[in-house]
């Protein structure tokens, strides 16, 4: 059932997830366009997130947006101050000069980067970590995660866990969605891309998510404004038809359709290397909720298993 | 004395990895029913692919664990390239041993052909070098005016029938395999001649036939109740003269027609992503219905090639892929689902989208007619065998059906 519409209102607008949105020419969603897909989610009962360029917009923009229930998504280089300091989400595509943003306990943040920039980059994300109550931190090129860099993953969420654990020692329950999310997790908790939210784009049509829009490889519209939402195979977009997905224990991971249909050319089929990558993510909560127990009770009653495995399809295949 | 034939279920009892050359896209013929929308003569395999291939998979025994190994040829018509399919075995045979290969004697040349240039000395001189180690079957459709009416040479002009052709070659070819299943495509038009068709073919000496309505939706009004028909017929002219004995033909099975669960039954059709195809670019394909010249509407699933190897993530799909998750409801829910098949590549190809998980059903109403038959057959042939106190003839065939059906 849908739940979400993200629209995306210029070309240029922020990437607040795994693809990369390289169109560099604004093109600004169209008032009319933006104005029936803001009236077309309230008839849905749809919660609204918009995804900003990093100019700021005109008037009627901001008297539109204004008129109805939404989060904001923007990125730390926004050039609209104010929205900036006000959004939802903040979203980080660089660690350059992180270290001098105001950060504050009311706004998330989410850090896309390769995974040899975030250990490079590891000591400036553990000083962000008091300032924060919840960080999203988004690895751009899971597809390449493979051999000695899965030991590094691993190594590196150790060393966060145990940051991690500082922090609540304080009493600051920051969430990091790499280790925290899992603890809270009973079920599958994806991204649900073209099943829970659709996106509406500047020409006016809906995509499962943003990267169907801006990856040229693999983009299709699921419909428009004006013929109305067409989703073929939805049943595809649910956990119910994907038979990895399904089986599987790492409740935290994004199940990223977008990935998973540029990997396996399947939107309900994961690549091995973000199966790997989840669990490294889902054994280190594991390690983290054992650390987060011997400084008190937590979670009672949560448990986390331990696996013989860290690729599903082995057990499906078994 | 009486038995029942069944059906041979292949060498290795399907189990063994086959490997598929397209060593040409070219033919001789242009069947109208053929799904291979992208034939063409210049699409030829070179050897330096073939070489590379082969290297590829057989330095790779730990990716390639199966038992055993059918190297099989296609086209186009295969026999085409004689001269590199020559060259191929007899590679892959000295490789195979050179590296003390666990293929190495548990392996077949397979060969479906359309049999025009079988008694070729080339093709013949191939047989007699490979003879221990090869199948080939050749597709004859039956009867001379029903294998006319598709099975026709390419070209300009007049359509021109090439029963002729292919059936002065039966004999030889029975010689040499006497086992020699034939393949047989059921489209709309050919309706009619099924039961003449069967009977003509064991009447050239052929003991298996192999038959199957195309998966593509070509099917119109009526044709399930002409289906039916024959299916009946053609089951009367079995029974009544004892064809069973020593004849089998596929459209008839005893596992064929009953509900099935969603686990205890829930296995894919097709061996699709079981298989490897590699054509003439040195792509390789999770079966060769998923390469170009295969595909009417949708991009070909290309899962690497010979230089850079196998990409697994584009494999996962099919090793994940099972029957109810591709399945309608009214698929699942279906009282006659056992035995409804499917082709991989044409629920792709099919499909509202890139997806494989969507199973195209145009051969629905095709199937519960075949059920139908089907259970005519078995009730006739089960009472007339009790009849003549030769019950332990068909309790050797029964089966426990599905319990829980889902």
């Amino acid at each position: 059932m849908l739940k979400y519409l993200i629209i995306q209102l210029d070309d240029t607008s922020t990437s607040f997830c795994h693809y990369n949105n390289d169109r560099m020419t604004g093109n600004l969603i169209p008032i009319e366009i933006l104005k029936e897909a803001i009236f077309w989610s309230m008839k849905e009962n749809l919660t609204i997130q918009f995804l900003y360029p990093d100019y700021e917009l005109p008037e009627e923009y901001k008297s539109a947006i204004a008129s109805t229930f939404h989060a904001d998504i923007v990125s730390s280089t926004c050039e609209d101050l104010p929205l900036r300091d006000n959004a939802d989400v903040v979203v980080f595509d660089t660690f350059d000069n992180i270290s001098d943003f105001q950060f504050n306990d009311k706004q998330s943040y989410a850090i896309r980067t390769m995974l040899s920039r975030l250990l490079k980059n590891a000591n400036m994300l553990h000083a962000i970590l008091p300032k924060v109550n919840r960080m999203n931190v988004i690895i751009t090129d899971i597809a390449s995660i493979k051999g000695e860099w899965e030991n590094k993953y691993a190594e590196f969420l150790e060393k966060l866990g145990n940051k991690v654990l500082e922090e609540y020692k304080k009493g600051h329950y920051l969430q990091i969605n790499l280790l925290t999310d899992r603890l809270l997790l009973d079920n599958m908790n994806n991204c649900n891309a073209g099943n829970e939210s659709i996106t509406i784009c500047p020409d006016g049509k809906f995509y499962a998510c943003p990267a169907f829009y801006s990856d040229k490889d693999v983009s299709y519209s699921i419909g428009d404004l004006a013929t109305g939402l067409n989703i073929k195979n939805p049943q595809l977009y649910k956990i119910s038809h994907a038979p990895i997905c399904r089986i599987c224990d790492a409740f935290q991971c994004k199940r990223c359709v977008w990935l998973n249909r540029k990997n396996t050319l399947e939107v309900n089929t994961p690549s091995h290397e973000q199966c790997v990558v989840s669990h490294i993510e889902r054994n280190a909560s594991r390690k983290l909720l054992s650390k987060l127990r011997e400084i008190g009770s937590f979670l009672p009653g949560k448990e986390i298993p331990q696996l013989d495995y860290v690729d599903p399809i082995e057990k499906l295949l078994s | 004395m009486d038995k029942i034939k069944k059906s041979d279920k292949g060498w290795k009892n399907g189990a063994a990895k086959s490997i598929t050359f397209i060593v040409t896209k070219d033919c001789q013929l242009a069947c109208k029913y053929c799904y291979l929308v992208g034939k063409n003569e210049e699409e030829r395999m070179s050897w330096d692919i073939a070489k590379k291939a082969i290297d590829y998979i057989l330095s790779r025994e730990t990716e390639f664990p199966e038992e055993s190994v059918i190297w099989d040829f296609i086209g186009g018509e295969p026999f085409l390239e004689i001269d590199l399919i020559d060259k191929i075995c007899d590679y892959i045979k000295k490789e195979m041993y050179r590296l003390n290969h666990h293929w190495f004697n548990s392996y077949r040349f397979s060969f479906s052909t359309n049999g025009i240039n079988y008694d070729t000395e080339k093709v013949q001189s191939f047989i007699n070098k490979n003879r221990n180690h090869l199948s080939v079957g050749i597709t004859i459709d039956g009867t001379k005016k029903k294998h006319d009416l598709n099975r026709i040479w390419k070209g300009s002009g007049p359509e021109k029938g090439s029963y002729a052709d292919v059936v002065r070659n039966i004999p030889l070819w029975l010689s040499q395999f006497p086992h020699g299943a034939t393949k047989v495509t059921i489209s709309s038009a050919d309706i009619p001649y099924i039961k003449e068709s069967v009977l003509h073919l064991y009447s050239l000496g052929i003991h298996e036939v192999n038959i199957n309505c195309v998966f593509e939706d070509v099917w119109h009004e009526g044709d399930d109740n002409l289906l039916e028909e024959q299916l009946i017929s053609l089951a009367d002219e079995i029974i009544e003269k004892r064809l069973y004995n020593d004849y089998a033909c596929s459209f008839f099975m005893e596992r064929l027609g009953k509900p099935l669960d969603c686990v205890k039954d829930n296995s894919n059709w097709c061996g699709a992503g079981k298989m490897l195809s590699i054509d003439a670019a040195g792509n390789f394909y999770p079966c060769t219905r998923f390469a170009q010249y295969s595909l009417r509407d949708k991009k070909a699933w290309i899962i690497g090639n010979v230089n850079d190897g196998i990409d697994y993530n584009k494999l996962r799909p099919f090793l994940t892929l099972d029957r109810c998750t591709q399945s309608t409801e009214e698929c699942i829910n279906c009282d006659v689902a056992e035995g409804c098949a499917w082709c991989q590549g044409e629920n792709y190809d099919a499909a509202d989208t890139p997806t494989i998980f969507q199973r195209a059903t145009a051969i629905c109403k095709m199937h519960k007619a075949r059920v139908r038959a089907n259970n005519y057959y078995w009730n006739k042939l089960f009472h007339q065998l009790e009849s003549e106190g030769k019950q332990e003839l068909y309790e050797t065939l029964s089966y426990k059906k599905t319990e829980e059906p889902c």
